[in-house]
């Protein structure tokens, strides 16, 4: 017996009806959604951008449902959008023109693990954290740990080449990924790339990898697996100056130290940080630098006293060693969340994410406070110093008129500052819809033509994700020929 | 603001108006590996890529340098400050080495060539000078030319200049080696070793960093077999055979003649040459139309198809 | 649709995600309707945009379990628990959807199984007079089934109003263990028979009110309050907020969960050998992610096991949530094989939780688990070994 009484209104499945009992035939009833609230939140992942609009929604367990699903939408002239846990910032899993959404949360096995290849086979949506779980015991993990590593798949790592705090050292997303099987956008399975020390022919893989769902959907990938350092040291150095701790960061590596991590955070985040996580972080210090050595137990000493060293030279006012493994995951806790803090601060935040010349860190830095203020707006820094990833946090309440406005010139001022400087547009977010603008400042007509014939080899119909990573005008632009806008939509 | 252009610089110009527009055309470097990936047809243009170091910025662990610089200027480079990268010195040129893609035999400690490319500047097809990737160790701005581009053998265009990340040298590198060992617990016996090779009896391996990691790791090492150092590794037969690192287990020396493998990595270098490997169907249709898109008229190193024999 | 909910609430939320691996129902379906940042933007839609409440919606709003797993995950300082509780008060009294108690007081009849579970809430429901005669309950199920009885005034404990044999048991074992440490305890008996958790998850925040005025004026004023229902005490701990008087803020801060007292009293125990146990400790999530006192469990069953072990899936919920696994037992019943799956790696001999709900959801998947206060109640002196 069911009992359930409904007042609102009934099932508005109407638009896609056709498609949505070809997938529902396919795959199976319960893995295919089509109601507006589904629609709705589908629309949307964790960048700014809400223009989006979803088709029907699938939860593929397969390979074959993906290959299903994708031949279907082909079949019905759709475009596909892939899907992770919906973390982008950058706006890559925003679909645009109501294409067929195909969600990996559910393909979210580990499969098997080669130990002499020291490979992981998973499926694409395994959490990113779940598997360096998994891997723990084993005495291994997976070496790329964004800061979403608790919610971020495989398949959105994979896709957006994401780095994460320890990429300095272990490198992004692309050195990790051995091998991936995907479906291409006309429904055809490929395996790229392979466990053999150098695979034939073109490294597809590598050119697969940073694809951001337009070059097809990853359904099985074979991610290295990284053994786990022995000895661990964490430092916490405060300063009185951002620029200080900018300076050190290239003083370090300029000394031919590459530290597992360096991380800074500017004042603003640290406070907001230590108010959720309370790990002892200095709330004076203008600026806080987190930098942490791995390896074996002598090496990891000489490195720490180095780095300590020069902190000190650079005018650090206090340098602590993590005292302790709780002491250690506490302060990467707070690191790791501080995007999602500033929320205590101002309800919607729009960041960038360029790379500049380490040399020239604390240059962009200066320049960013002052773009900011000039703006009217608040700006929060807490980057990847190491890499020189810089991610300045414009933080504001959308619901102030005008506000959106100074934000995205501060924005693009802020790009244009980094890229004078000799930087690139994204570290690691990726380019989604956020920055496509901005790509012509660095690549010119013919660049981005050639990245064009990436992109139309993997998928000549423009079929995966449209209207991603290129500007309008390079690239599958035209949208408009797969779109068809169901009616009954509300947001 | 707008990309600066590449023609801009006279040395990428003129290497662009080299190339040309049209006819079949080849780069020539050294020759070490002439012969990989198929034999260039007849009557193909061939033009020399231009050379030297344009920067080695140490603190930035980057160097970007001319694609027809010889390896061997580029190393000792490096290494005069402090530097390596994961392009091995066989004897070639940098625009060679990275077209054909072989990696390092220290490649558990140097990396792999395919990620160390950060940037390539190359000449299309229609003969225009293209940037792909940029100059900053991580970088996602766009889709990933140069990753394409490494081991293409200049099937999709000519590298004429690129960014490398660099890395410091280990303060120490030692090779050791043991008669009676077995490698694959040699292999996870280490954290990092740099190589670890065998022939099937006797075992060596790389073992870097700080001195006293070094004297540990090289001391727990006897517990599994007779291990001393030695002066470097052994001479290694001429073929590649690239392999899945769990095939070690069961090599054949009979086919292969005699080896040394690369454990943990899959490569073995062996007297016979390894038979040729296929594509799958999926993947030679991609193959085929990257190729298309960018080399339409199929003029650049006509003849030669990365993994052809 | 206003549904009620201070706006600057719910804006905090930035849809960064981070909470979506916290929440059980995101977990095992891998759907943004079934997540903590597809609710609230789902609040949003229907509060600020105006979208109509579909069943889709309604349904999205029934699914969550209320473990607030969600709230220690996001680094916003997001108050779901608030949000979904003015929402489902919102959709109670516009009946929008059908009371829980209302549907709970059904399924139960048609499924045998559940009985146990739901006649829980039932009893409850007929205390209160909330159950319509012409469900047809004709016997009044008692509320409490064996006096307990007082031992001095040191300390209440709270008894509440569940009253299977099950919970009967755990009140004397934890009362026994309160004693040990040299306390003596008053339990609050029919002066306070419920505390309105149940009825403030339904979205029926009135009647928890007035269960919360009633307790209060009938408890003396100068004695810590201990509970042993981690969902009890999550709900007390919150009269301060819910009231919004100093009486009641008064109040709640006399309110403990019983480990987290005895865990401050823990040189007060006699030395006595420990079980010959390996306990893997359960925590409920009202006691970690509302209360955030469940380190204290461990403390104080330490000294009384010989292995304490923890799970491996950082306080995901198990799928009670009160009447929870009656009211949507697909739902439950697949989070809590995640549950299990992670028991079984532990390899425990019994599992320890201070929540009645938990333990009876576990153990209807054959799952043994004990209350902490029942083991230590075991190792004290004088006591038969557990069989
Ligand atoms: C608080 C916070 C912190 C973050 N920190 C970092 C950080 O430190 N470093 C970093 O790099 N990023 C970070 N990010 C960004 C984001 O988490 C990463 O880009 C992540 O890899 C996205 O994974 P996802 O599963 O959420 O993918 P989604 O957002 O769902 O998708 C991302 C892209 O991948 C595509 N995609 C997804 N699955 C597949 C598949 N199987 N095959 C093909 N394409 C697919 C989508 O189409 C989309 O273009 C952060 C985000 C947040 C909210
Ligand atoms: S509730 Fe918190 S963690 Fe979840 S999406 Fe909103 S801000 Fe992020
Ligand atoms: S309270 Fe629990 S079930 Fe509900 S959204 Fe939060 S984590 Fe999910």
């Amino acid at each position: 017996m069911k009992l359930r009484r409904h007042s609102g209104r009934a099932h508005d499945g109407g638009p896609d009806a056709a498609l949505v009992a070809d997938l529902q035939a396919a795959i199976g009833r319960d893995r295919v959604r089509n109601d507006s609230a589904e629609r709705a939140l589908l629309s949307r992942d964790a960048s700014v951008f809400d223009d989006g609009v979803a088709g029907p929604i699938c939860f593929p367990g397969s390979t074959a449902h993906v290959q299903a699903v994708v031949r279907i939408a082909v079949r019905h002239g759709r475009a596909v959008v892939p899907r992770g846990a919906g973390t982008g910032l950058a706006g890559g899993a925003i679909p645009l023109g109501a294409p067929v959404v195909v969600s990996l949360t559910r393909m979210n096995r580990i499969l098997e693990i080669d130990h002499d290849a020291r490979v992981v086979w998973v499926e694409p949506g395994v959490v990113n954290l779940d598997l360096t779980k998994h891997l723990q015991p084993l005495g291994f993990h997976f070496a790329p740990d964004p800061s979403s590593q608790q919610v971020c798949t495989l398949g959105g790592n994979l896709a957006n080449n994401s780095g994460g705090p320890h990429c300095l050292a272990y490198g992004i997303t692309n050195t990790h990924i051995i091998a991936a099987e995907v479906v291409l956008p006309d429904g055809e399975v490929a395996m790229l790339g392979g466990l053999d020390a150098e695979p034939l022919g073109y490294d597809l893989r590598g050119a697969f990898v940073g694809g951001e769902g337009t070059l097809g959907i990853a359904t099985r990938i074979a991610a290295r697996i990284t053994p786990t350092a022995p000895a661990v040291r964490t430092l916490l150095m405060s300063f009185a100056d951002v620029r200080d701790a900018a300076n050190t960061v290239s003083a370090v590596i300029a000394a031919g130290i590459v530290p597992a991590a360096m991380e800074v955070m500017d004042q603003r985040i640290t406070r907001a940080v230590e108010h959720y996580v309370h790990a002892g972080y200095p709330t004076d210090a203008a600026a806080v630098l987190l930098a942490e050595v791995d390896g074996l137990h002598d090496g990891v000493d000489i490195d720490a006293q180095a780095i300590a060293a020069i902190g000190r030279e650079q005018g650090a006012t206090e340098v602590r060693l993590a005292r302790d493994d709780n002491e250690r995951m506490l302060l990467w806790k707070g690191r790791k969340t501080a995007f999602g803090a500033i929320a205590q601060i101002a309800p919607d935040y729009y960041l960038h994410d360029t790379v500049v010349p380490r040399a020239k860190l604390a240059e962009v830095l200066a320049q960013t406070y002052d773009i900011a203020e000039r703006h009217g707006v608040i700006v929060m820094n807490v980057f990847h110093a190491g890499d020189g990833n810089l991610h300045p946090l414009l933080i504001f309440d959308a619901r102030e008129p005008g506000v959106l406005e100074r934000v995205h010139a501060a924005g693009a001022e802020i790009v244009k500052a980094s890229l004078a400087a000799g930087g690139v547009l994204s570290g690691e977010h990726g380019i989604g819809v956020e920055k496509q603008a901005y790509m012509t400042l660095l690549f010119t007509d013919d660049d981005l033509d050639h990245q064009n014939r990436l992109r139309k080899s993997f998928d000549p119909d423009c079929r995966a994700n449209p209207g991603k990573v290129l500007p309008s005008g390079h690239s599958c632009a035209d949208i408009q020929l797969l779109t068809a806008v169901p009616q009954g939509m509300w947001v | 603001m707008t990309a600066p252009p590449l023609a801009a610089d006279p040395v990428l110009a003129a290497f662009a108006a080299a190339v040309g527009v049209d006819g079949p055309v080849a780069v020539e470097g050294n020759r070490t590996r002439w012969a990989t990936g198929g034999a260039l047809a007849a009557g193909t243009r061939l033009v020399q890529a231009p050379t030297g170091i344009v920067h080695h910025q140490a603190e930035e662990m980057i160097v970007c340098v001319r694609a027809g610089t010889p390896m061997a200027e580029l190393a000792a480079a490096l290494r005069d400050r402090g530097q390596r990268c994961a392009l091995a010195d066989l004897g070639g040129t940098v625009g060679g080495a990275i077209a054909v893609g072989e990696n390092h035999l220290l490649v558990l400690g140097c990396g792999t060539v395919r990620s160390s490319v950060l940037e390539v500047r190359y000449v299309s097809a229609e003969g225009r000078l293209i940037r792909g990737g940029g100059p900053t160790v991580k970088n996602v701005t766009g889709f990933d030319l140069p990753r394409l581009l490494v081991g293409s053998l200049g099937t999709l265009g000519l590298i004429a200049e690129v960014i490398l990340r660099t890395n410091p040298l280990p303060a120490t590198s030692v090779w050791a080696m043991a008669a009676d060992a077995d490698p694959f617990a040699v292999r996870d016996a280490l954290l990092r070793p740099a190589a670890v090779l065998w022939d099937g009896d006797t075992t060596w391996v790389n073992v870097e960093g700080h001195a006293p990691d070094v004297r540990a790791q090289l001391a727990g090492l006897r517990a599994l077999g007779s291990f001393t150092e030695v002066a470097g590794p052994p001479a290694l037969p001429t073929h590649r055979w690239s392999l899945a690192p769990a095939d070690l287990r069961q090599l054949d020396s009979t086919e292969m003649g005699a080896f040394v493998a690369s454990v943990g990595v899959g490569m073995v270098f062996a007297e016979r040459p390894q038979p040729p490997r296929t594509l799958s169907p999926a993947v030679a249709a991609l193959s085929a139309r990257v190729k298309a898109n960018f080399d339409p008229t199929g003029r650049l190193n006509p003849g030669r198809a990365p993994g052809a024999r | 649709m206003d549904l009620g909910i201070d706006a600057d609430e719910l804006n905090t939320c930035v849809q960064c995600g981070l909470c979506l691996s916290a929440c059980p129902t995101f977990r095992v379906t891998g759907d943004e309707t079934r997540s903590p940042r597809g609710r609230i933007a789902l609040m949003r839609h229907v509060q600020l945009r105006d979208a109509p409440l579909t069943p889709e919606i309604v349904q999205s709003f029934e699914t969550c379990v209320q473990c607030r797993g969600c709230e220690p995950a996001c680094p916003s300082g997001v108050q779901y628990g608030r949000l979904i509780e003015q929402t489902r008060t919102t959709l109670a009294r516009t009946h929008r959807s059908t009371p829980r108690w209302l549907r709970l007081a059904y399924i139960p009849l048609a499924r045998p199984r559940l009985l146990r579970a739901g006649s829980v809430a039932i009893a409850v429901a007929q205390r209160l007079h909330l159950v319509p005669t012409r469900l047809g309950l004709s016997v009044r199920i008692p509320l409490r089934q064996q006096p307990i009885p007082a031992s001095g005034s040191d300390v209440y404990l709270f008894t509440g109003c569940v009253m299977d044999a099950w919970q009967r048991d755990v009140h004397l074992a934890t009362q026994r263990v309160i004693e040990a440490a040299g306390f003596g305890v008053t339990p609050t008996l029919a002066q306070a028979p419920c505390c309105g958790a149940l009825h403030a998850h339904a979205g029926l925040t009135d009647h928890t009110r007035r269960m919360a005025h009633k307790m209060m004026a009938a408890l003396r004023p100068d004695m810590p309050i201990l509970v042993d229902s981690a969902g009890c005490a999550a709900a007390m701990k919150d009269y301060g907020h819910l009231l919004g008087t100093p009486e009641a803020g008064a109040f709640s801060a006399r309110v403990f969960d019983v480990q987290q007292w005895l865990a401050q009293h823990i040189d007060r125990f006699p030395k006595v050998a420990p079980l010959d146990l390996r306990v893997a400790v359960l925590d409920p999530c009202h006691l970690r992610h509302v209360q955030k006192v469940h380190l204290d469990t461990r403390v104080v069953l330490r000294p009384f096991v010989r292995e304490l072990v923890e799970l491996d899936d950082d306080g995901l919920c198990c799928g009670a949530g009160g009447a929870y696994s009656a009211l949507e037992p697909a739902l439950a019943g697949q989070i809590r094989a995640r549950k299990v799956g992670s028991i079984d790696r532990a390899r425990p001999d019994v599992v320890a939780s201070a929540n009645p709900g938990c333990s009876m959801h576990l153990g209807a998947a054959g799952v043994p688990t004990l209350h902490p206060m029942q083991l230590i109640a075991q190792a004290l002196p004088g006591r038969r070994p557990l069989d």
